[in-house]
C-alpha cells in the first residue's frame, strides 16, 4: 500500500489492519451500544463515495452537512473525502438563512442533511441554492409523506453506489488513491464576530499534522475511545475526533440523543475530553451540589481527602517528590472519593483532558487535578486546525496556554499580538483573498503567520500567556500594551475581591481600584480574631491590605513585567450600578470611575501613600451622611 | 390512508347514572385508520363514551362492536387483549417506576410465559423479556424519551409524563388508540410535539386513532372525520369542514343568539 496523505486513504489503511476484527464505532441506539468494525464502516464509505459518484459528484465540490454526529454523518463525511469533495460542516441550530449563506458562499453541489427538521431548512431555502442538486437523509422520521425528487435517502445512495461497485470493482480504490496531501479536506466557517463568517480551507496535510503533531504531546491508541460531541461546524470534532479516528484508528462513539450526552460520556469513559471552560466551571459546582447532598459518611471522606488531594497536585504540579506518607494518603482518597468522583464523571479513564475557550480558574484547573484528573489548557483557532498551543504533562502553569506544539512556532507581533506558525496554518479562506491577505503576516524569510487577534506574551519558559483581544488593549505612556480584563479577571478569581478596575492609558505603570469581597474578607476577619465595625473600617485594616496585596503579587507573576500592578487601593466602597458606576450586568463603567475616582488615581500616580475621600453614605432610613476618610494606598515595588 | 373498513361500530349507546341521561342514543362509526375525533363542549359525554368503548362504563342500551366482538358484552380485563389502548384525561401511570417498566409493564398482554419462567429467566423466558425490550426501545426512539428512560416518572414534568403515557398505549401495539385529552394543560410548543407525535403515530403505524380534544384549531387540523357531541346526544358528524359550517355546532359552542 502506498504512503497515505489524505483522511481517506489512512481510513484504507485502518481498513487493512483491522478489517472485521475490531470495532472502528458504536453508536447507542434503541438503549444499546451497537458495535460497527471498519469493515462495516468500509462498506458504507465505499458505497456511499460511489453512489455520490452515480449523483454526479466531481473531485472539488463542496458538500455542505448539517445534523447531529451519528455514524452515516461519519461514513458520508469519509465517504465524500474519497471521490476528493470537501466537507462544509454547518452547526445543527443553524437557522435558515445562515445555512443559505454558508451553502451559497461554499458553492456546494449537495448537501447532507440528517432529519426532518434539516431537511424542512433546505427545502425552506431551495431557492436561494440552485447549486445544490440533490440533499440525502439519513432519518426518515416524519419524511415518510415527503414526495419530494431533491431529497434522497442514504439507502438510496448506497444502493446507487451499489451498483458502480458491479461495474467498476475497483473504481472506490481508485478515487481514493487520486487524493493528493493539499486538497481542501473542510471548509471550516468561523464565526467571525464582526462581519460575514469566513470559510477556512484545511488541507488534508493539515488535518493529519494536526493530530500527528498531538499524538507527539499526548499519544493515542486504537484503544482509546473518542465521544462524538463537538459541532460539525466547528474545528474541533474534525482535529480531535476523525482525523485521529483514521490516523491512530481510536474507537468513535456517537451518543443516543443529544439529551443524553452527559449519561452516554459515564458509560463509555473516554480516554480523551475537551470541554470548553464554562462547562469545567460548571462540572465543580455540580460536584459541590452532590456532596452536599450525599451521605454524612461520605461527605466526611470528601472533606478529608480533598485537602490531600490538594496538597498532592500542588507538588506534582511544581515537579516536587511527593512523600510516601501523603502519597499512601492519596492512594486511599482515590480508592474512596476521587476514584469514584471520576467515574460519576465519566473520567475514570481519561488520560487528557483538554479545557478550551476563556480562561478556566486556577481554582477549577487545581480542583480537577486534585481529583487526579490531567486537566489542560489547550489554544489554537480554526485556522491553525484547532490546536496550536497545548500544555505539557508535567509542565502546566495554569496562567498559560501552554507552549506552542511540535514544528510549530509561536512569537509576538509588535501590536503584542500573539502570530502562530506551523504545518497546521490554513490555505486561506474560501473565495477571499483579501481576508487570507490580511490575516496573514509575511516575515523576512518568506515565512507566514497567522495573525490570531489576541494580545499576550511569552515567558521565560516558553509558555504563551493569552492576554485578551488586542482591541481590548490599553496602552501606557511608553506604548507598552496591557489588558485591563486580563488583570481584572485574574484578581476576580480571589474570592477576596469582589470587583476591579486596572488603570493605566498613558500612564507609567499600571494600577488598580480594588473592592474587596465585604462576606469573604469579613469572615476572614472573624475566623482571625479581628475586629471591624463598617466596610470602611474593614477595608482599611493593614491586614486586609497584606492579604489583597498577595494576590496582586500572585497574578503580577503571570503579567509581563510592564503590564504588572504596582500600586492599589482597596476602595471604601463598592461599585454600585445605582450610582452608574456599573451596569446592571455588573460590567464597570470605565469613564464614569475615571472622573468619579480621579483623586485616588492622582494620588496613586503622585507617589503617596494615602488619600482623603468624602464618600456619601446613605443608611438603611435613607438619610445620607458624608464620611470623610483616608484611603492607603498599597505599593509593590 | 383510511379504508371504508369499519373497525368500530358505535350503535345507540344509551348510558344513565341514576336519573342523568350521560349519553343517549350514540351512533358513530371509526373506520379503519382513521382519525376520529370527538367533541364538545364540558359534560357533554365524551369521556363517557371513551369510558363505554375501553369497556370501564356498561351502558344501558346499544352495542359497540369492535370488529365482531361487542365490547357491551366483553369482559373488561380482555378489551386490551382485543387491540384498544387508551390514555387518561389525568395521567394515570406507575409514578414510582423508570418510563421504561411503565412501557415494559403494558407489554403484559403480550407476554406469554408464566410467573414461575419469568421469574427462572432462563431460555424462552429471557428471549421474550429481549424481544419485549425491543419493540418498547422502539416506541422510546420514536416518542424522543431516550433521555429519561430511567428516570423516575414521578418526578418528570406535565407534558413528559403525558408523553411516556401515548408511549404505554403503544406498548400494547393496539390496532385502537382512545386518546381523552392528549393536550390538555400542555404549553403551545408541547402540543405541537404531541400533535407531531399523534400524526406520526397515526402515519408510520398505521394505527386508528379516536380522540378528544378541547383545542379546536388543533382537532379541525388533524382528524379525518369529527363526532359532535351536546349534552349526550350526537349533534353533528362529519369531516372538519363541514363541522365548521354546522350551525347546530356552533349555537353549542358558542350558545344560542
Amino acid at each position: 500500500m502506498n504512503n497515505p496523505q489524505t483522511l481517506p486513504q489512512y481510513f484504507l489503511k485502518q481498513v487493512h489492519t483491522h478489517g472485521a476484527n475490531k470495532v472502528a464505532l458504536r453508536q447507542k441506539e434503541f438503549g444499546i451500544w451497537r458495535e460497527f468494525t471498519w469493515q462495516d464502516s468500509y462498506e458504507n464509505v465505499k458505497l456511499f463515495a460511489l453512489g455520490l459518484l452515480a449523483l454526479g459528484v466531481q473531485r472539488g465540490d463542496k458538500i455542505c452537512t448539517i445534523g447531529d454526529n451519528d455514524r452515516q454523518y461519519l461514513w458520508g463525511y469519509l465517504g465524500l473525502l474519497a471521490v476528493g469533495a470537501t466537507q462544509v460542516g454547518v452547526y445543527t441550530d443553524a437557522i435558515p438563512k445562515e445555512l443559505a449563506y454558508l451553502a451559497a458562499h461554499s458553492d456546494s453541489t449537495f448537501a447532507m442533511a440528517k432529519d426532518q427538521e434539516q431537511c424542512d431548512k433546505m427545502l425552506e431555502i431551495r431557492d436561494e441554492v440552485p447549486n445544490i442538486k440533490k440533499v440525502v437523509y439519513w432519518e426518515d422520521k416524519g419524511l415518510w409523506s415527503y414526495d419530494e425528487p431533491w431529497l434522497i435517502s442514504y439507502e438510496e445512495v448506497l444502493e446507487l453506489g451499489q451498483a458502480v461497485a458491479e461495474k467498476e470493482p475497483d473504481r472506490f480504490d481508485t478515487e481514493v488513491w487520486l487524493g493528493q496531501g493539499e486538497d481542501t479536506a473542510v471548509l471550516c466557517y468561523t464565526s467571525g464576530t464582526t462581519g460575514l463568517p469566513k470559510g477556512a480551507m484545511l488541507s488534508h496535510n493539515n488535518l493529519i499534522n494536526s493530530t500527528r503533531l498531538f499524538d507527539e504531546i499526548d499519544p493515542r491508541y486504537d484503544t482509546d475511545n473518542h465521544v462524538s460531541i463537538l459541532p460539525l461546524g466547528w474545528i474541533g470534532e474534525h482535529a480531535l475526533g476523525i482525523a485521529p479516528h483514521v490516523y491512530a484508528g481510536i474507537v468513535m462513539n456517537f451518543p443516543e440523543e443529544p439529551e443524553t450526552v452527559r449519561e452516554n460520556i459515564r458509560e463509555i469513559a473516554p480516554e480523551g475530553l475537551l470541554y470548553n471552560s464554562r462547562l469545567w466551571e460548571n462540572l465543580v459546582g455540580m460536584v459541590q451540589v452532590s456532596i452536599n447532598e450525599t451521605s454524612w459518611f461520605n461527605r466526611k471522606l470528601y472533606e478529608t481527602f480533598l485537602p490531600v488531594g490538594y496538597q498532592v497536585a500542588d507538588r506534582r504540579l511544581r515537579n516536587e517528590p511527593v512523600g510516601a506518607g501523603l502519597n499512601l494518603a492519596y492512594k486511599l482518597g482515590n480508592l474512596t472519593v476521587f476514584g469514584p468522583l471520576r467515574d460519576k464523571l465519566g473520567l475514570s479513564r481519561i488520560r487528557a483532558a483538554y479545557t478550551a475557550g476563556s480562561a478556566l480558574s486556577p481554582d477549577a484547573m487545581r480542583f480537577f487535578h486534585a481529583l487526579g484528573i490531567n486537566l489542560k489548557q489547550v489554544y489554537g483557532s480554526t485556522e491553525l486546525t484547532g490546536g496550536a498551543t497545548l500544555h505539557r504533562d508535567g509542565d502546566i502553569k495554569f496562567a498559560s496556554v501552554g507552549k506552542p506544539i511540535p514544528e510549530s512556532e509561536a512569537k509576538i507581533g509588535e501590536n503584542g499580538e500573539i502570530l502562530l506558525t506551523g504545518p497546521t496554518l490554513f490555505k486561506g479562506y474560501y473565495k477571499n483573498p483579501e481576508a487570507t491577505e490580511s490575516s496573514l503576516l509575511v516575515d523576512e524569510d518568506g515565512r507566514k503567520w497567522f495573525r490570531t487577534g489576541d494580545a499576550g506574551y511569552i515567558d521565560e519558559d516558553g509558555h504563551i500567556i493569552y492576554l485578551d483581544r488586542v482591541k481590548e488593549m490599553l496602552t501606557l505612556a511608553n506604548g507598552e500594551k496591557f489588558s485591563p480584563q486580563f488583570i481584572e479577571g485574574r484578581l476576580k478569581f480571589s474570592p477576596y475581591i469582589r470587583d476591579v478596575m486596572a488603570v493605566g492609558t498613558e500612564r507609567d505603570f499600571v494600577t488598580a481600584l480594588i473592592v474587596m469581597d465585604f462576606g469573604n474578607v469579613g469572615n476572614w476577619a472573624e475566623r482571625r480574631g479581628l475586629g471591624y465595625t463598617t466596610f470602611i473600617d474593614l477595608s482599611q485594616k493593614q491586614e486586609v491590605y497584606d492579604l489583597i496585596q498577595q494576590a496582586v503579587a500572585d497574578v503580577n507573576e503571570n503579567l509581563p513585567p510592564n503590564g504588572r500592578v504596582r500600586r492599589f487601593v482597596l476602595m471604601h466602597k463598592e461599585f454600585d450600578a445605582d450610582e452608574e458606576e456599573m451596569t446592571r450586568s455588573r460590567k464597570l463603567k470605565r469613564n464614569v470611575l475615571y472622573s468619579k475616582y480621579d483623586d485616588i488615581i492622582t494620588s496613586m500616580y503622585n507617589g503617596d501613600d494615602r488619600v482623603e475621600v468624602r464618600a456619601s453614605v446613605q443608611y438603611q432610613d435613607g438619610s445620607t451622611s458624608v464620611v470623610e476618610t483616608a484611603v492607603k494606598i498599597a505599593s509593590l515595588y | 390512508m383510511s379504508s371504508n373498513a369499519v373497525l368500530l361500530d358505535v350503535q345507540n349507546v344509551s348510558l344513565s347514572f341514576g336519573g342523568n341521561a350521560a349519553l343517549s342514543d350514540v351512533g358513530f362509526s371509526v373506520n379503519k385508520g382513521e382519525i376520529r375525533a370527538i367533541i364538545g363542549p364540558n359534560g357533554a359525554g365524551k369521556t363517557s363514551m371513551l369510558n363505554c368503548i375501553s369497556g370501564f362504563y356498561r351502558p344501558q342500551r346499544g352495542e359497540i362492536l369492535f370488529k365482531t366482538a361487542d365490547l357491551t358484552k366483553t369482559p373488561t380485563y380482555k378489551i386490551a387483549s382485543l387491540g384498544i389502548a387508551r390514555t387518561f384525561q389525568n395521567i394515570a401511570l406507575y409514578t414510582g417506576l423508570s418510563t421504561l417498566d411503565n412501557l415494559m409493564a403494558a407489554r403484559h398482554i403480550h407476554m406469554k410465559q408464566n410467573s414461575l419462567a419469568s421469574m427462572v429467566y432462563w431460555g424462552t423466558a429471557q428471549r421474550e423479556e429481549v424481544a419485549h425490550r425491543e419493540v418498547v426501545e422502539e416506541i422510546i426512539d420514536f416518542l424522543e424519551i431516550a433521555h429519561i428512560r430511567k428516570a423516575t416518572v414521578g418526578a418528570l414534568s406535565y407534558g413528559l409524563r403525558k408523553r411516556v403515557e401515548l408511549g404505554r398505549a403503544l406498548a400494547m401495539e393496539p390496532e385502537l388508540l382512545l386518546l381523552d385529552e392528549p393536550m390538555a394543560g400542555m404549553n403551545v410548543e408541547e402540543k405541537e410535539d404531541m400533535a407531531r407525535f399523534i400524526l406520526d403515530i397515526h402515519e408510520r403505524r398505521g394505527i386508528t386513532i379516536v380522540l378528544i380534544e378541547h383545542d379546536m384549531g388543533l382537532v379541525m387540523d388533524i382528524s379525518d372525520r369529527v363526532v359532535v357531541l351536546d349534552f349526550g346526544v350526537k349533534i353533528a358528524d362529519g369531516v372538519p369542514d363541514e363541522i365548521k359550517q354546522d350551525a347546530r355546532v356552533i349555537d353549542a359552542y358558542l350558545g344560542k343568539a
